[in-house]
């Protein structure tokens, strides 16, 4: 179902303004005060933090009021009822931060995604204790993800779906997990602070000029009797080479994957040039690539990519998909 | 203007219908006082709201609901005339639930309906409590909080979840509600006036007395207050509760006179004999009359004070129940000395009403000689004559004295104690009619007497020259057995034995009075916890001079402890599973052998390692494995392979 959004009283420019730099500052502060956190990471009581939400503001208050009524009238019926909602208002703010303490929180792998779209980090959730953890979720400034409850043993994964703006590395710096279990009079959650970052591939250019022609180099065809290509050599076996080309009596005798090359077999290819577009933005440039790169690799034919200081020789397959929109995601940004 | 979207979706079919339940359950007890309009726009309101969610309409549009809420604001105040007090004010909030029904179109906004069945709760107990008081409020808390879980659960909990949770919940709170409510100080001056309840109804004895005029007298069982002696119980002819006194007749009806008018002399009262002491437990009447065994001669309630016809009179209305210690003289005398002005009030009669009676006691007086002669001939004539004693008497027209005691000769109290009094005035002695109880049944179980509703009585006042008022109760001179055995019983014995009807059975009385025996402690415990109720339990748990500060902290202190032992119980439910005692024996015989185990290697793997360092004698290393893999794989219950493993590894160095 729908996130339910929490809980802020009208905010003003003033006040909004006072409370980003508030979270800011007690941001940092939690940061300073927890760590790095490893890829794997329980969450002990200590770094649970809870405060009640606008709901239970209320409910307090209605407690005081009724509490009031109760000694006017000394009605003894309505102290115990009175008493009562005092009662669960102080135990469910113990169970609202038992309902995080002990989860384990643990990286589950995100994928790539294009500039523009969403990238969805996982978060596994395990819960070992025997009992079930209701209404967990994890969110990010702005962004919440589903509502999940977690049975005891349960292992959950919650994807956290974060808008990309930009090419390059987007790191997952902080996210929360948070619970408003049992009556949503209170708010407990903890501050995660965990090494994880993901690649953001430039956005493919919409209308980008027409790439390259594409070099078919016709080799001197020398036809053996069985019409195959002239065997012309080993070299060592790359990720996408055709397991048909593998030398398998090779890597019977020596254990090493070789691939037989052929002589005179047609190799058309495409070479993908930085310098060669005639667009001035750098930006522009990588997007027009990326997007050539993404429609060649769709054809299944060879295409080489040249950015000043790098070149990938002309091939196809993922491993040389991604190696290609690796580096321009990357481009001159540094690859620490 | 942004217009809010009004489309439902069904994403409050789980929780509505527990929303609804909640509304119910609080609203039940106010059914009885809300005007019908009032419950059927509850039920209509949530039933329609419920149909909208099913069928995914959309809700009202903004102008049919104002439209409503004008309606509903403008019939509470045509049905009430005012917005304040319990009445009006749950009216109010019964009506504000059944038109947030309309507008709830999120989850969240059921919060508020939540909040107003919390406060139709407290204003139902404001109203009234009973021993089903207490479990009312749990059950009704419980499908709250249901109601509360519902609303913010996943989709997928089912409700049987959120109800165990909730009572779980609750349990955990229990303790914590005890605490604050034994030692929170209770305090006894109100902040504020409690505002005078209009829509209550009066029970118990009316300010006036029209004889004839509702022909048949109520028997109901309800307790009226319940007394404890401090020494025996007084016997039944005794027990005179004196209420109000009535001295202004006008032919038809007897009413109290207005305190600026009348006489308002106290008279002089000597009392003799031991004095009775006792406490009474007062339920409310919403009338300011307090009761006392005749003659009351010092009370413990506040604000009540006596009249000049040693009525008691509180301030207030009685709105709540109320306990006073009291102490009376059954015998006494009145030594006034009744002015002209007052012997003359007492004397007054309409002229021109009741003929027949007037002159028959001018006739009997003048017959007798004497005031005191006087007096018993009527009283002979009621008890030798044909008068029967009824509590369904025919009803009586104008002139309801001379119609009584001429034509239907049948009637209970009232009719025989405003015929004595007619007559009395007529033959010029001061008379008056006293209201008040009459006997009351004892519960032997709880040794304290019930005085009910059904004991109500009227009896007379005479005033005699040198004699001062004297009490006389005619009813007694026609069924003497009403005196001694009580309204009810009286009139079975009349009638029911005719028509061939047992008194309750043994069991049943039995039953009955434990079931009063319970109220009354219920009352006096729980529902009666007042300031001086609370020094004693503090003085009892041993707290020396307790006051407000000494119990505010014990309260703190109690509750700080209990919300840690709370915490406790929920880390512990929530704690990770113990390794098991095979795993760590295990890690344990590892760090001996000083290596470390890799990840996926079997204990049996690296046994087979630890033997080729040859750091450990292999016999040790093969015994701990296979110590090992008994606790491991062998059946569950086995403890002689852990005891065997700890050994195995404990002889290792």
């Amino acid at each position: 179902m729908s996130s339910i959004q929490w809980p802020s009283p009208s905010p003003g420019r003033l006040f909004s303004a006072l409370r980003t730099g508030a979270a800011a500052g007690v941001g940092r502060w939690a940061r300073r005060r927890q760590g790095l956190d490893p890829a794997t990471t329980r969450l002990r009581p200590g770094r649970v933090y809870i405060l009640p939400t606008g709901v239970g503001i209320v409910f307090g208050i209605m407690a005081f009021a009724m509490l009031l009524g109760s000694m006017n009238y000394n009605n003894n019926l309505s102290f115990v009822l009175t008493f009562i909602l005092i009662g669960i208002g102080f135990v469910s703010m113990h169970q609202c931060q038992r309902n995080l303490v002990g989860l384990e929180l643990t990286f589950a792998g995100t994928e790539p995604v294009f500039a523009g779209q969403t990238m969805r980090f996982g978060i596994a959730v395990t819960n070992h204790s025997k009992n079930a953890r209701y209404g967990i979720r994890l969110y990010r400034e702005g962004i919440e993800s589903d509502i999940q409850d977690l049975h005891p043993g349960e292992s959950k994964v919650f994807v956290l779906a974060v808008p990309t703006e930009q090419r390059g590395l987007i790191t997952l710096d902080r996210f929360g997990i948070r619970t408003f279990f049992p009556f949503e009079l209170f708010r407990s959650w903890a501050w995660l602070h965990m090494d994880i970052s993901a690649l953001v591939f430039p956005r493919p250019a919409e209308r980008p000029p027409e790439p390259p022609p594409t070099m078919v180099a016709h080799g001197h065809r020398q036809h053996d009797a069985r019409g195959e290509e002239d065997f012309a050599g080993l070299r060592k076996y790359h990720e996408g080479d055709s397991p048909r080309h593998v030398a398998w009596k090779a890597y019977a005798r020596s254990g090493q994957l070789l691939s037989k090359q052929f002589a005179g077999a047609d190799t058309s290819s495409q070479w993908f040039n930085f310098d060669d577009i005639p667009v001035d933005d750098v930006e522009q440039r990588l997007s027009i690539l990326t997007r050539w790169v993404v429609d060649a690799d769709r054809t299944r034919e060879d295409y080489g990519l040249r950015l000043p200081g790098e070149e990938f020789a002309p091939a196809h397959g993922e491993a040389h998909r991604r190696a290609c929109l690796e580096a321009l995601a990357l481009f001159e940004k540094g690859t620490t | 203007m942004m217009v809010r979207p009004r489309g439902t979706d069904g994403s409050l079919l789980s929780s509505l219908p527990w929303t609804i339940a909640a509304l119910a359950v609080s609203a039940a007890p106010h059914l009885p006082y809300l005007p019908i309009w009032i419950s059927a726009a509850l039920f209509g309101c949530s039933i329609w709201r419920y149909l909208i969610e099913r069928r995914r309409r959309a809700l009202p549009s903004i102008w049919l609901r104002a439209l409503l809420a004008l309606a509903c604001f403008l019939g509470v105040l045509a049905t009430y005339s005012t917005i304040s007090g319990v009445g009006p004010g749950s009216a109010l909030l019964a009506i504000m639930a059944a038109l947030k029904f309309l507008e709830t179109r999120k989850r969240r906004d059921q919060f508020v309906l939540l909040f107003i069945s919390i406060f139709l709760v407290m204003s139902s107990l404001l109203r009234e409590q009973y021993l089903w008081s207490l479990p009312y409020l749990i059950v009704s808390t419980i499908v709250i909080m249901t109601a509360w879980l519902r609303m913010s659960a996943a989709q997928d909990e089912t409700a049987r979840q959120s109800f165990a949770t909730g009572g779980r919940l609750l349990l955990y709170a229990a303790p914590l509600a005890v605490a604050m409510w034994i030692f929170f100080p209770r305090i006894a001056i109100p902040f504020w006036a409690v505002p005078m309840d209009t829509g209550t109804a009066t029970t118990g004895i009316s300010d006036s007395m029209s004889p004839g005029d509702v022909s048949k007298l109520s028997l109901s069982d309800a307790v009226a207050f319940r007394v404890k002696f401090d020494d025996t119980i007084p016997a039944a002819r005794d027990r005179y509760w004196r209420g109000l006194v009535l001295t202004v007749f006008n032919g038809r009806t007897w009413s109290m006179n207005d305190p600026f008018e009348g006489p308002r002399v106290h008279e002089t009262v000597s009392e003799q004999g031991d004095p009775v002491r006792y406490q009474v437990t007062l339920e409310p009447t919403h009338q300011p009359y307090v009761f006392a065994l005749d003659m009351p001669w010092s009370w413990t309630l506040e604000r009540t004070f006596m009249g000049p016809q040693q009525q008691l009179v509180n301030a207030r209305p009685i709105d709540q129940r109320v306990a006073y210690e009291a102490v009376s003289y059954l015998d006494f005398s009145t030594n006034a000395d009744l002015s002209n002005y007052a012997r003359s009030w007492y004397q007054r009669l309409p002229d021109a009403s009741n003929p027949r009676t007037q002159s028959l006691a001018k006739d009997m007086r003048s017959a007798a000689g004497s005031d005191a002669a006087y007096i018993e001939a009527v009283l002979r004539k009621f008890n030798t004559e044909e008068y029967f004693y009824t509590l369904e008497p025919p009803p009586l027209g104008n002139n309801s004295v001379d119609r009584f005691l001429f034509d239907t000769r049948r009637g209970f109290c009232e009719h025989y104690a405003s015929a004595f009094a007619v007559m009395m005035r007529a033959a010029d002695i001061p008379a008056r009619i006293v209201l008040g109880y009459q006997g009351g049944e004892i519960n032997s179980m709880a040794g304290h007497l019930i005085v009910r509703q059904s004991d109500a009585h009227a009896w007379n006042e005479v005033w005699l020259e040198r004699h001062g008022w004297y009490r006389i109760d005619p009813t007694a001179a026609v069924a003497p057995e009403r005196i001694d055995l009580g309204a009810s019983n009286a009139a079975f014995e009349g009638f029911g034995a005719a028509w061939g009807l047992s008194a309750p059975s043994e069991f049943l009385h039995q039953l009955s009075m434990t079931f009063d025996a319970l109220d009354a402690k219920w009352n006096d415990w729980v529902l009666g916890y007042g300031p001086d109720k609370q020094t004693d339990v503090m003085e009892w748990l041993g707290m020396r001079d307790p006051d407000w500060q000494k119990m505010i902290l014990t309260m703190i202190g109690l509750v700080l402890g209990l919300i840690a032992l709370i915490s406790l119980l929920l880390a512990l439910r929530y704690r990770p599973p113990a390794k098991d005692a095979a795993a760590v024996l295990f890690q344990r015989f590892i760090k001996k052998t000083g290596l470390e185990q890799g990840i996926g290697e079997t204990a049996e793997r690296f046994a087979h390692r630890a033997m080729q360092t040859g750091t450990l004698p292999a016999d040790a290393v093969e015994s701990v494995t296979a110590a090992y893999h008994d606790a491991r794989y062998g059946p569950v219950d086995d403890d002689s392979a852990i005891a065997r493993l700890k050994r195995a590894v404990g002889a290792i160095g």
